[in-house]
């Protein structure tokens, strides 16, 4: 028994005196990598990279998504799921999200990526729009009152101008000013008496006791023309660039 | 054969098609979507029709991927299942290497297979066809069968009508108790015997019954005296008893009696609020001290709930990006419907217990089944909550309103186009349509809309008076002073026994003269299976045209929720003979405060018609108007 507890120590001296030092470093390193990593790709996934694409089904989401992740033109119909891909522009990536436009779907999806939103394009069929202005209003409105989407900047994207019958960007502004103030004025005393909840409060827009104007609200609102299937999504593409920058 | 044969991702892009024709068939492939597939409904056979068109389809959960066929709905085409399944297969074998952000990039050749795998499909059909044509073997022809099983097919033909005399003999009495029974409550029967046994300690009554006839007989040998007078009756209708009679005016006692709600008004102004938010009253309203103790104790209760449900969604969210890191590298396992089973018989008795209808809680599990199946499985995930989570979801979309409602913007748009906004109520008896429609109309008229009560119960005693009394509280609530001399609600009666439908007409037409801003019809309640009522009910919808078709519904019923709904919307669709006939449009869900957390009727209601619970009633006062909330439901549904 002595003799073999004697060998133990003698063997545990050898070890102490020319200790490596190398593993215990690598090993350092490797776990500071790890942390590191984890820390960044947590920072990225938390922090607001999306761009979401909403609007009202039919208005051409998909279409606009598979230009600008795929760079082509596909039949579409009406999505079940979002669809989610890299937006690449030169060395410059972000997420496009194309979230479904039906009413049963879009809500639950919208609340899934509303946090990570950084923009929102909202897609408006520049032909259907006088029709269903009501409609395209109610969506709006929820989106712009959205206390998650008030940093986010926000385009308003008037699609199909390769149709003849397409209204004019400044016709839609006007048509959706109009009709926003509508629709605040149906939703404003709900909006109040919802005070008790801080963080999903909805957010009255605009000014009140004047009438609703874009320029008015804490969001960044833009318009643009464009059509999906000519690919005249230019202005879609520098205003994504522009925030990615 | 086929016209059209697409694969499309559930995203919505087509992946690869195959058009013979050189037709559009986009809109006949979204109301497949729309109509199918975002419905929950893709466990009823997996297809669909559209005028001469008939769409077959098969969901791919490995993939994402949806397989459809379109043909012409005149031929039958029996091989689809098997060519459906086959083409997966085929599109499987040959695509599922590519990674998930690909899929979406490249482009699918996919012709070649395709008319592989139909060739074969139509082959193996036609030579189905000819089989039967081939002549029998004797083992195969029935004499073969005939002395031995002759006999044992005798013996179970009698079995069957044994079986069946059984149940003829069964079945009357049971069709017989059930609707004498619910009238007869334990109560009822208590009483009775209570009075039997009365009767018999107590001879004093039979003597005093005894001798009534004695003291009639007195009176009627005066009455001989007398000679034979005129009967009277007691305000009969003679021109003295009018100004009794006549109730078109208010009685001034009568309004300061009335007045005494005061406090309910302004409470209801704006939209219709959200389920779980209690009414906050307004400051000034003088409510007992504990009361708003209670209610800010709740608001703190639900406050910390929901920021503990939001901590819990980050929670997951970080560990599902967490564990997503590991899913890559530990390989995944799909599930089958054999795995599923169990689990989904748990939810069907738990959603059951919940009080939604058990045929549509099957129809639920079956379709979940449907989108789980064949889906990949991580290695974290077990298969009751993946289970839970797309039920979930489903129950979501199926609460989720397909459509806008509004009906206070809807009002105005009709009230600039200078028309009325017209809503019917309908619903079996005793639901509640009344007291909905007075709550209804409160609400409007604290958003400054005047409304015109159409009384249509025309059959049932006292709906009518039902419906004055309420007019005349509410209009005591909202004096027209305050309303810039407008006369907030009306009433438009025509007494009892007459067509309800042209009662409807006059009323809306003499809402539109007097530029009055909504009409509410109220309806007698009718049993879902007395034809006459809903021919007369079809007729009233059909006639007038209104905006809004409302379906006033208790939350308390369970199984008779299925068979309400779908008479009442199939006799809509029949008795009307228009082309496109109008049927429910909404959902009224009343007495939502009796229930606790069995809330699953809303689930059965707005499965079967697919329509929006667009009000729900939770109390007795004007003010218990609310909204569904979608989550507040779900949540207490999955508890």
């Amino acid at each position: 028994m002595d003799k073999l507890n004697e060998n133990v120590r003698e063997k545990k001296e050898i070890k102490l005196d020319n200790i490596d030092v190398t593993p215990i470093l690598a090993a350092l390193i490797i776990g500071f990598l790890v942390v590191a990593i984890f820390v960044i790709l947590r920072r990225r996934s938390t922090g607001r990279r999306d761009f979401l694409l909403t609007g009202l089904t039919e208005a051409g989401k998909s279409a606009i998504f598979m230009q600008l992740v795929h760079n082509k033109f596909s039949e579409t119909f009406t999505s079940i799921k979002e669809n989610v891909g890299e937006y690449r522009s030169g060395h410059v990536a972000g997420r496009l999200v194309d979230i479904p436009g039906h009413y049963r779907v879009r809500d639950k999806c919208f609340e899934l990526y509303k946090r990570n939103a950084k923009g929102i394009i909202f897609v408006v069929d520049s032909v259907t729009v006088q029709k269903d202005i009501r409609d395209v209003a109610d969506t709006l409105y929820t989106i712009l009152a959205d206390s998650a989407t008030q940093p986010c900047s926000v385009l308003i994207l008037c699609n199909k101008q390769d149709l003849t019958a397409a209204k004019s960007s400044q016709v839609i502004k006007s048509l959706l000013e109009k009709e926003l103030n509508t629709v605040r004025d149906t939703r404003s005393r709900k909006l109040q008496s919802v005070g008790d909840d801080e963080v999903n409060k909805p957010i009255t827009l605009g000014k009140m006791g004047r009438d609703f104007e874009f320029a008015h609200i804490t969001q960044n609102v833009q318009f643009f023309e464009s059509s999906a299937k000519d690919k005249q999504l230019s202005d879609l593409t520098d205003w994504i660039d522009r925030m990615l920058y | 054969m086929l016209d059209f044969v697409v694969i499309f991702t559930k995203g919505g892009v087509v992946l690869w098609n195959s058009n013979e024709s050189g037709k559009n068939y986009a809109s006949c492939i979204n109301s497949l979507i729309r109509g199918v597939i975002l419905e929950e409904r893709n466990t009823e056979s997996k297809y669909f029709e559209e005028d001469h068109l008939a769409v077959q389809f098969k969901l791919d959960n490995e993939l994402d991927v949806v397989y459809a066929a379109v043909f012409q709905k005149v031929i039958k085409l029996n091989y689809l299942d098997n060519f459906l399944a086959d083409m997966q297969s085929a599109f499987q074998e040959k695509f599922s290497g590519i990674a998930a952000q690909e899929r979406l990039a490249i482009d699918y050749e996919f012709e070649q297979e395709f008319r592989m795998v139909l060739s074969a499909a139509e082959e193996a059909s036609a030579k189905q066809g000819k089989a039967p044509k081939a002549m029998r073997s004797y083992n195969e022809s029935q004499k073969s069968k005939k002395t031995v099983a002759s006999m044992m097919h005798d013996d179970k033909k009698a079995t069957n009508t044994t079986e069946k005399r059984v149940n003829i003999q069964e079945s009357p009495p049971a069709s017989k108790s059930q609707p004498a029974s619910p009238p007869r409550t334990n109560e009822d029967i208590i009483q009775e015997n209570r009075r039997k046994l009365r009767e018999k300690l107590t001879p004093t009554k039979k003597a005093a019954v005894d001798v009534k006839p004695t003291k009639q007989s007195a009176t009627d040998r005066e009455k001989e005296k007398a000679g034979k007078k005129p009967r009277v009756w007691d305000l009969g209708g003679n021109s003295k008893d009018a100004v009794l009679l006549d109730r078109s005016k208010d009685a001034p006692e009568d309004v300061q009696l009335q007045s005494i709600n005061n406090e309910l008004v302004g409470t209801m102004q704006g939209r219709i609020r959200d389920l779980d938010v209690e009414s906050d009253s307004d400051g000034a309203d003088s409510e007992a001290s504990d009361d708003s103790e209670q209610e800010e104790k709740q608001q703190q209760q639900q406050h910390q709930r929901r920021t503990q449900q939001q901590q819990r969604n980050q929670r997951k969210a970080k560990s599902g990006g967490l564990l997503s890191y590991f899913k890559g590298i530990v390989g995944a396992k799909t599930m089958t419907l054999n795995d599923l089973q169990p689990a989904l018989e748990k939810m069907r008795d738990h959603l059951i217990s919940k009080n939604v209808a058990s045929e549509i809680a099957a129809k639920l599990c079956d379709s979940v089944a449907t989108s789980l199946d064949g889906k990949q499985m991580g290695t974290f995930d077990s298969i009751a909550n993946m289970v839970k989570e797309a039920l979930t979801q489903s129950l979501v979309r199926i609460l989720s309103p397909k459509r806008r409602i509004d009906i206070i913007r809807d009002a105005l748009e009709s009230k600039r186009n200078g028309r009325p906004y017209t809503i019917i109520f309908c619903g079996v008896n005793g639901v509640g349509k009344s007291t909905n429609l007075a709550k209804i109309c409160f609400w409007l008229i604290e958003n400054d809309f005047n409304v015109l009560i159409a009384a249509c119960d025309t059959f049932r005693a006292g709906a009518v008076e039902q419906l004055r009394t309420h007019t005349r509280h509410l209009n005591a609530l909202h004096p027209a002073e305050k309303h810039k001399q407008r006369t907030m609600v009306q009433l438009y009666e025509k007494g009892y026994g007459k067509d309800a439908a042209g009662i409807a007409m006059e009323a809306i037409k003499y809402a539109h003269d007097t530029k009055v801003d909504v009409v509410l019809v109220d309806t007698a309640g009718r049993m879902q299976d007395n034809e006459p009522l809903m021919r007369s009910l079809s007729k009233l919808i059909k006639v007038n045209n209104p905006d809004l078709v409302l379906f006033v519904g208790e939350a308390l019923v369970g199984n008779e929720a299925v068979d309400q709904l779908v008479k009442f919307n199939q006799s809509l669709a029949d008795y009307s003979s228009n082309e496109n006939p109008h049927i429910i449009d909404g959902i009224v869900l009343t007495k939502f405060d009796t229930i606790d957390d069995k809330v699953g009727a809303a689930i059965s209601m707005t499965y079967i018609t697919g329509q929006p619970i667009v009000f729900v009633g939770t109390g007795q006062t004007y003010a218990d108007l609310k909204a569904i909330n979608v989550n507040a439901v779900v949540n207490s549904l999955m508890k």
